[in-house]
């Protein structure tokens, strides 16, 4: 009966060393990461132990191995963490332990600003926009809410002015393109950083087309008055008219584009005929002449 | 008699073996299926301020897909090859970094049995860009020269930037954070 006893205490002891033993063990392996670390940072992790073991990093563009003394700190280079992202670091002694951390982005230092269109039609509703994505200069996307200043001037005149708060590392605006033909200055700033585009604002479709005509001995020669949109911007030289004559014996077209804000075009024709103008689908004025017969 | 005994045990003896056979093959290619493909899920409800037309959540879903099958086979097998293609710019960048560190330390890391929980949560009005959240599944495992260190089922999620290529929709940004 006391022998009996005195295994079960010595089986009891054995277990208990043997579960020290594996704690220790555990114990030696354990790291310590830090709980946020912004891009570009210096950093450490902590073990705890003794002896020497093997290292990993592994996150957005590094993976990195190393020998390392347990019991001290190791450090992480700046250079390792400048990408934002989940790293896994794991020490291996004999048995591997890990732990994962985060970096996070560092402060902004660019805006990838997309400006569409380049070219834009005067007075159009929701034309120009804008997508602004703030980034550190590691070229991580911000993802804190940030202030942006949308700023839009043609001229001296300010179009818009729009402060926008980013919502998941974006901000963006949409808006009417101006009144006058020209170059629109779009900016977009955030405290230092700025990021400036530009889009050419021309005239829009041809407002008021007028015509006038006189005979010539071969027919007839029809021209517009200079050609402008609805806000009074000159139509750009390349825009086509189409004149159309109407005679007794049938019709007559021509595509004439606009040079120097006037389109003109020479017609065969004999007798009365009604002449019309269209640009687009805009229609001007008609115009009666008696062509030589 | 005994003969026919001998005979009839050969026969179950060899029909165990080919079921045997078939059966280790089966699983084998099943694993390869779970194991080469990710499963991708996309919701395009909250996506603005421009609507995601279907022929462009088609395009999302597939090259979003065939982006992460092509990081998972370029990060196990140390090859850039496959990063060519899906990627673009700053993700591009970091993944062949990641390869280079890999191919000098010996590592490899496997993304196996992914899931992708993908929302469009931003399509720009010009339909140049679009972010998207990833709520990934996957088990990932770290090995060292053929050695495994590392073998954990996580969840991870993920702010993507995706901008349309010639042919195909790409991935610059693929960001990780601790939660959306």
């Amino acid at each position: 009966m006391l022998r009996r006893r005195t295994y079960g205490a010595m089986t009891l002891a054995g277990a208990w060393m043997l579960a020290a033993c594996f704690a220790v063990a555990s114990f030696a392996q354990e790291i310590k990461v830090p709980a946020l670390v912004t891009a570009g940072d210096e950093s450490a992790i902590s073990t705890t132990g003794s002896g020497t073991a093997t290292f990993y990093l592994v996150g957005p563009g590094v993976s990195r191995k190393s020998e390392v003394s347990l019991g001290q700190e190791i450090p992480l280079r700046a250079q390792d963490l400048r990408n934002a992202g989940t790293y896994t670091a794991i020490v291996c002694s004999g048995t591997c332990q890990n732990a994962v951390f985060y970096v996070s982005a560092a402060k902004p230092a660019s805006l990838a600003f997309l400006v569409h269109p380049s070219r834009v039609p005067v007075g159009q509703p929701d034309a120009v926009s804008g997508v602004a994505f703030p980034f550190d200069q590691f070229r991580n996307l911000v993802l804190r809410p940030q202030t942006i200043h949308f700023q839009l001037t043609a001229g001296n005149s300010a179009l818009l002015s729009r402060e926008v708060l980013s919502q998941d590392g974006v901000a963006w605006f949409r808006t009417t393109s101006g009144k006058s033909a020209g170059l629109l200055q779009v900016n977009a700033a955030l405290e230092s950083v700025t990021a400036k585009r530009a889009v050419q604002q021309v005239a829009s479709d041809p407002c008021n087309l007028r015509i006038t005509g006189q005979r010539t001995p071969e027919g007839i020669v029809v021209q517009t008055e200079p050609v402008h949109d609805c806000a009074g911007n000159p139509v750009p030289d390349g825009t086509i008219v189409t004149f159309t004559a109407a005679e007794a014996n049938g019709k007559s077209t021509v595509d004439a584009p606009i040079k120097k804000g006037i389109a003109r075009a020479q017609m065969a024709a004999s007798g009365p005929v009604l002449v019309s103008a269209a640009s687009g689908v805009v229609i001007g004025n008609e115009l009666r002449i008696e062509a030589q017969r | 008699m005994s003969c026919m005994l001998k005979r009839s045990l050969q026969f179950r003896l060899s029909k165990v073996v080919v079921i045997g056979l078939i059966v280790l093959l089966g699983s084998t290619l099943n694993l390869y299926a779970a194991d080469a493909t990710a499963q991708v899920q996309l919701n395009v409800a909250k996506a603005g301020p421009r609507a995601v037309e279907d022929l462009t959540e088609r395009g999302i879903l597939r090259d979003y897909r065939f982006a992460w099958t092509s990081m998972a086979q370029a990060l196990e097998f140390n090859t850039l090859d496959p990063l060519e293609g899906p990627f673009a710019g700053d993700a591009k960048k970091w993944l062949q970094e990641t390869v280079s560190g890999q191919q000098r330390d010996g590592l490899s890391q496997r993304y196996l049995n992914q899931n992708h929980k993908l929302e469009a949560v931003f399509y720009a009005p010009e339909g140049d860009v679009m972010e998207l959240h990833d709520t990934a599944e996957y088990q990932l495992q770290i090995s060292d020269g053929g050695k495994l260190i590392h073998d954990e089922h996580v969840v991870m999620h993920y702010v993507v930037l995706m901008t349309p290529a010639a042919d195909r929709w790409v991935v610059r940004q693929l960001q990780a954070v601790p939660q959306f």
